[in-house]
């Protein structure tokens, strides 16, 4: 059935167009999934969806791109692959980072796609047994990674995710409609788009950092000779773990609704780094710190399908719409969609599989081109980079305002910088914070204010301890060193 | 006063003649290039959906020659939607859809700069009833039978949906006013998450659109317990209303429907009330309203502003009564 022909170019066209719409930031799988959608009308279901979920895991290919290259993070998912591919960028192995991240992407998203075939309904099922109180343990033990981001000091590494979990409350408050920091705008009413701030930190604030030392003149080397532009077997090697620790906590999230490809990624490059045994040298352009969040986003995709095509819950803008989509197709996505269709699961499942073996086609050749990028002398990278920003940002929502804030949040990473913030646990605050909220409210709902609902919960009170030991692993490791130097003082 | 048949043509072509003539009254409007489709939610949302599943009867049914491009202005629960048609102020290539929550947000954001009264109702196409469901194994035959539970257990059932001043909240505090039940409101911005709490067992109860939870139903992973609409609906003849179990509360159907920017010119707004009264008449609306279980409401402009006024009041007062700041 995915092997007409037919499916197989509109499989295609789909992972094409969606490593385009990655590589770009901005314009996201949700909003070009809607533009194409009153074409794939006259389409065969089937083909069309095959198409439109190319789009959809296409774009976590692409999203790698611009993250390792400029630090300009393409997709949300893609914020963390700055960390260690941005510096492998500037240490010359570019070409490395963005296959590995290519490779990454490939074994994940198969074993993503695996999952959805194999353990769909269980996974689901178990997806939905998952409350408010589960949700808030889940997020709490996502923000402990802080512990892996915060860098030489944990002070301004809390510093950050403080200050990004109190930019998560502007907007609207979910449960009394109160507006929350909007200063009287329209504008934040809806509070600030995590993109904006992560270019923001991330792209603006490198570029004005960079401007102002002569020595951006050669910051990049591109080395010559393709063996020198892909990742060599030694790299593949080392990322073994990456691979696996990737593909299952990408899909485990991923069948989460509302847990989201970001919160994996950042995840699965804790987990990376916890389990690392150097992990000492992340942040400062490992490998494994490419691979393990670049297989999360994409596992992530096969596991988000899980509740879309079990029970017709989206838990995702994208599949959000591709529910919209399979509706307009006059399915009626639900518990029987798979058994009433099962062509069109099928056809899907298999179309995934060939669909990621074609974006390995597709994206090794274009590393070492795209690697050429950073030939570019700093004069005309770095207004290229603004350039990207700028568009990024202003194409979610076509609003000035956000131009604005990316400028002012450009100059904040740049102040970060200069007085040695991290950046990673403040989007990590950001991106928590929100739904960590929330999930908390609701929980205290449920239980008439007792905190007790959330260690009474085996799943939450398993997740909370596991939070806490991570958090504790600093202070054990700085008392062992004040005890190895308070023995050497004696001696 | 009375004259000739033929004097009245002549009069009514030298007026209608004046009016085509004239582009202030903008009669005789046809558009000249795609049209721009205004929705509140992002792709996918119920708004984005509906916008979406219009065009393209618009274009099976060729009523118009132009394409319908949905915009997605999603942010402050239709705040910026509001915001970017008054922008569009004298765009004749504009429209909106509009829901219950511009009416809401309309009252009680104050950041809301425009609100729905300074648009221009258009067309009001139909009414969405909501129906109250439990998990299948749960032991509520009626809503009847929830209620008395929640009354022997104070704050312990739980029930989950969208924001708070959303139909299903209130709906929750005038059962809860009139019976003096009390059981929690747990919001959840994803419809899905509504959905996979109730079957996760975290919250006992669900009130949505019939279309939202058809499936569930259909594969009886839940039950229906009421339906919130006057009379009991087409599609579930033995499910008794609301108001059949003894309780008297006010309905609130969520309405659908077509708005333009600011100051619309008449013409305009009749050339739009004509092709969406020409669009209800078609098979294809026939069949969309029939499968997703929706109730045909067309009124046209001047009753749509009553309407808004009418239930802008009933909302007003429902709010207030509910403890919801109200901003205007």
């Amino acid at each position: 059935m995915a092997l007409t022909p037919a499916n197989l170019w509109w499989c295609f066209v789909g992972v094409f167009l969606g490593t385009v719409i990655g590589v770009l930031p901005g314009l996201g799988p949700p909003a070009t999934i809607a533009m194409l959608l009153p074409l794939t009308l006259k389409m065969n279901p089937t083909t069309a969806i095959i198409m439109l979920a190319g789009i959809y895991y296409g774009a976590k290919y692409g999203g790698s791109t611009t993250s390792i290259l400029l630090n300009v993070p393409g997709e949300s998912s893609s914020v963390v692959t700055c960390l260690d591919g941005y510096q492998m960028a500037r240490q010359g192995r570019a070409g490395p980072a963005l296959g590995i991240a290519a490779i990454s992407s490939f074994v994940a998203g198969t074993v993503g796609v695996l999952g959805l075939m194999l353990i769909a309904p269980p996974a689901a099922r178990f997806a939905v047994r998952l409350g408010p109180p589960e949700y808030f343990a889940l997020m709490i033990l996502g923000l402990s990674m802080v512990v892996f981001l915060a860098g030489e000091s944990m002070v301004k590494g809390l510093l950050a995710t403080l200050f990004g979990l109190w930019l998560a409350t502007m907007g609207t408050d979910l449960f009394t409609a109160e507006s929350r920091f909007t200063f009287g705008r329209m504008e934040l009413l809806d509070g600030i788009d995590f993109i904006i701030v992560s270019i923001g930190i991330f792209a603006v604030g490198e570029v004005l950092v960079n401007i102002e030392s002569q020595a951006g003149a050669g910051l990049f080397k591109v080395p010559k000779g393709l063996r020198n532009l892909l990742p060599s077997l030694q790299d593949i090697r080392d990322c073994r773990f990456a691979f696996l620790n990737g593909s299952v906590v990408g899909f485990f999230i991923g069948v989460l609704p509302g847990a989201g490809s970001t919160i994996a990624s950042f995840i699965s490059y804790g987990i990376e780094k916890a389990f690392s045994r150097h992990p000492e040298k992340f942040g400062t352009g490992v490998v494994e710190g490419v691979a393990a969040p670049e297989g999360a986003n994409n596992s992530e995709t096969g596991g988000a399908l899980v509740p879309l095509l079990t029970l017709g819950i989206p838990g995702s803008n994208t599949t959000a719409i591709l529910l919209a989509a399979l509706i307009l197709w006059g399915f009626r996505p639900g518990p029987l969609l798979i058994q009433d269709n099962p062509g069109l699961f099928w056809g899907l499942v298999a179309s995934m599989y060939v669909g990621n073996v074609m974006l390995l086609i597709l994206n090794l050749p274009l590393v070492p081109l795209f690697a050429q990028i950073l030939r570019l002398p700093y004069y005309a990278l770095y207004p290229i980079i603004l350039g990207i920003s700028v568009v990024g940002v202003y194409s979610v929502s076509q609003s000035l305002f956000d131009v604005w804030l990316l400028s002012l949040f450009g100059l904040l990473g740049y102040l970060m910088r200069k007085l040695d913030f991290p950046a990673a646990p403040l989007v990590l605050g950001m991106v928590l914070g929100d739904a960590m909220e929330r999930a908390l409210r609701q929980s205290l709902m449920m239980s008439q204010g007792e905190m007790s609902i959330f260690v009474t919960r085996p799943v939450s009170a398993a997740m909370l301890l596991l939070a806490f030991i991570i958090l504790m692993m600093p202070l054990v490791r700085k008392v062992r060193s004040w005890r190895a130097k308070a023995v050497e003082q004696e001696l | 006063m009375i004259k000739t048949r033929g004097f009245h043509v002549a009069l009514m072509s030298l007026f209608l003649g004046t009016l085509l003539l004239s582009p202030v009254w903008g009669q005789g409007f046809k558009p000249s290039r795609p049209v721009e489709v205004v929705v509140h939610t992002n792709p996918g949302g119920g708004s984005d959906v509906f916008a979406r599943a219009i065009a393209e009867m618009v274009d099976r049914e060729r009523l118009l020659s132009h394409r319908m491009a949905v915009a997605n202005k999603s942010g402050g629960s239709g705040a910026t939607a509001m915001a970017y048609l008054a922008e569009k102020k004298g765009d004749d290539h504009t429209i909106g859809f509009f829901t219950n929550t511009w009416m809401v947000t309309s009252l009680t954001r104050k950041e809301a700069k425009v609100t729905i009264n300074d648009l221009t109702p258009v067309v009001r196409l139909i009414l969405e009833p909501m129906i109250a469901v439990v998990k299948a194994d749960s032991p509520y035959g009626g809503m009847k039978d929830f209620v008395e539970a929640a009354k022997k257990n104070p704050g312990k059932l739980n029930q989950s949906g969208g924001s708070p001043g959303a139909p299903e909240d209130l709906y929750r505090l005038l059962i809860q006013k009139t019976t003096g039940a009390k059981w929690n409101f747990i919001s959840f911005p994803g419809g899905g998450e509504r959905i996979s709490n109730l079957l996760g067992g975290n919250v006992q109860l669900l009130m949505a659109q019939p279309q939202e939870i058809g499936e569930h139903i259909r594969s009886g992973g839940m039950r229906v317990i009421a339906s919130m609409t006057e009379r009991r609906l087409a599609d579930l003849p033995n499910v008794p209303t609301i108001g059949e179990q003894g309780l008297d509360v006010p309905i609130l159907d969520q309405a659908r429907g077509v708005l333009a920017p600011p100051g619309t010119a008449g013409g305009v707004v009749r050339y739009w009330e004509d092709l969406f009264g020409r669009l209800v008449q078609t098979q294809s609306w026939k069949k969309y309203v029939a499968e997703n279980q929706l109730e045909e409401a067309y009124l046209k402009s001047r009753e749509v502003g009553e309407f808004w006024k009418k239930q802008g009041d009933l909302l007003r007062s429902l709010l207030q009564e509910a403890g919801v700041k109200v901003a205007r």
